[in-house]
């Protein structure tokens, strides 16, 4: 499904997503060109193809923690499934971005803060590849590939040559 | 005005981009499986679940490496059948790691989530009413789950043990094109082989998996005092059913509680018992599984190229 705008003849672009609320999701687009909004509600069995293909609406092709779907979903669980010297990590998994956990936020707030290199969208992209625990550690390690070379940006062929160093 | 062709993207759903993620994630995982067996049965409790245990730990006491999937999601039994029941898992670099049971034997099953062995499965659901269909989704969710986010490492056989009737091999074939075969469990109950040919034609027919055989269970009981060996049930025609479908005919393997023992012990019975006829059993059934598997790696048998 795509939505146009017909006035501008120019397609409509994602920029919110509420819900699944009693069945049903809201899916906001909006024109680039002349910020005309419409939203798209769902009905309960369309909610339930999206969550079928188990996406999200707008999500990103990055994985958000091994076996969310188990972890989330299951009504009763053992509370020690994971050994404790995971902990740590499964608090950072389930941040859905790093700000959500003081340490890993701070980490990283403090890392961009001193960082002037911009990532381009791809490159960006890729880096979401990485497992969440392991993202912030290849964020820095890319990084620094970067400076120690003098590059102002980060991108596609900047990947490429870290790609063996990271795995990605 | 623009029509869909025209417009590049999908104005920012990302769903096509996510699903084909996961479809790559899920194949990147089994890249470094060898071989993939689902096994499965027409009936329940016709002793799927002890073969697939009495196999994959047949072929780790030959030292290769092998994993469990138990994709019997409401009837689990791989975790207590392999003594990991209450291990605690650990997250790895890429996933979560598999339990491990003995001669490095990888285990993953939802019971490793479960507070105790009397806990249903239940899943949150958005409404009650949707609870049976979002039931059957969450399983294969989960089975995709168990698939691509276990660091199952390189393994030479990764078993996945089916609940019983066919109803999930279609699905299980949608995750995993690459399946290497199926191993159909049946007992020499009369009901039991009528709906098994029901299995075969199933697997090859419709599905057009290799079936790498037919394993007859509780074949006979054999009396442990004086190894006389008596049929459980007159008229067992395995044997032929598999010849008439032309797939291969396993072997067959006694009735012996010690199996059974094993099984709730969570040891395995190979270690335990050298010598009996049920060993014997397994330990060829194992054997004929490899040759097969070996065959298969030289392409010969893939129906799915036809
Ligand atoms: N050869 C055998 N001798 C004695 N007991 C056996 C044998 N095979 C299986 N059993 C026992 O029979 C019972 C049923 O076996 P099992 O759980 O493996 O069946 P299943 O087909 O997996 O069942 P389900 O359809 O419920 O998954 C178990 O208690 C098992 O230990
Ligand atoms: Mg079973
Ligand atoms: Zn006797």
């Amino acid at each position: 499904m795509k939505f146009l705008c017909v006035e501008c003849d120019e397609p409509m672009k994602l920029t919110d997503t509420k819900g699944p609320d009693d069945g049903s999701m809201t899916v906001v687009f909006s024109c680039p060109e002349c910020d005309r909004k419409i939203a798209m509600l769902t009905n309960q069995m369309e909610t339930q193809m999206v969550r079928s293909l188990d996406v999200k609406i707008g999500g990103g092709s990055a994985q958000e923690e091994p076996m969310a779907a188990i972890r989330n979903s299951l009504a009763q669980k053992r509370d020690d499934i994971f050994s404790s010297s995971m902990h740590s990590h499964e608090e950072t998994d389930q941040s859905e971005s790093t700000s959500k956990c003081p340490f890993t936020g701070a980490v990283a707030d403090a890392f961009e803060a001193s960082s002037e290199i911009v990532w381009t969208r791809q490159a960006e992209e890729r880096l979401g590849r990485i497992p969440p625990f392991a993202r912030s550690m290849a964020r820095q390690g890319v990084e620094r590939h970067a400076r120690e070379r003098g590059y102002k940006e980060i991108d596609d062929a900047v990947m490429e040559e870290v790609r063996d160093q990271f795995g990605m | 005005m623009k029509t869909y062709r025209d417009i590049v993207g999908d104005g920012g759903s990302n769903i096509v981009e996510q699903v084909t993620a996961q479809k790559n994630r899920l194949k990147a995982r089994m890249d470094s499986v060898r071989h993939i067996v689902a096994v499965m049965s027409g009936k329940g409790g016709v002793g799927k679940s002890s073969v697939v245990v009495n196999l994959a730990s047949a072929l780790a006491l030959q030292d290769y490496s092998v994993g469990i999937l138990d994709a019997d999601i409401n009837g689990a039994s791989m975790a207590k059948m392999t003594g990991v029941r209450g291990q605690a898992l650990e997250t790895g670099e890429t996933g979560v790691m598999p339990a491990m049971a003995a001669r490095n034997l990888k285990v993953m099953s939802i019971d490793l989530f479960l507070p105790d062995d009397s806990t249903p499965v239940i899943w949150d659901a958005p409404t009650q009413k949707d609870a049976y269909t979002w039931r059957g989704m969450m399983e294969t969710k989960a089975i995709r789950e168990f698939l691509s986010d276990t660091e199952w490492g390189e393994l030479d056989f990764l078993f996945i043990d089916l609940p019983p009737g066919t109803d999930k091999l279609p699905n299980m074939l949608d995750l995993l094109p690459q399946m290497t075969g199926t191993i159909i469990v049946t007992i020499p109950s009369e009901l039991s082989q009528f709906v098994v040919g029901k299995s075969i034609r199933m697997a090859m027919e419709l599905l057009r998996t290799p079936v790498i055989g037919l394993v007859e269970n509780m074949s006979a009981y054999m009396c442990s005092q004086c190894g006389h060996e008596e049929k459980l049930f007159p008229g067992s025609m395995v044997e032929e059913l598999a010849k008439r479908h032309h797939v291969p005919y396993l072997g067959r393997i006694p009735f012996d509680p010690r199996v059974a023992v094993c099984a709730d012990e969570g040891s395995f019975f190979l270690e335990k018992h050298g010598d009996l006829p049920a060993t014997i059993a397994i330990e060829q059934i194992a054997h004929r599984v490899g040759e097969f598997l070996k065959q298969q790696r030289s392409g010969d048998t893939d129906l799915r190229r036809l």
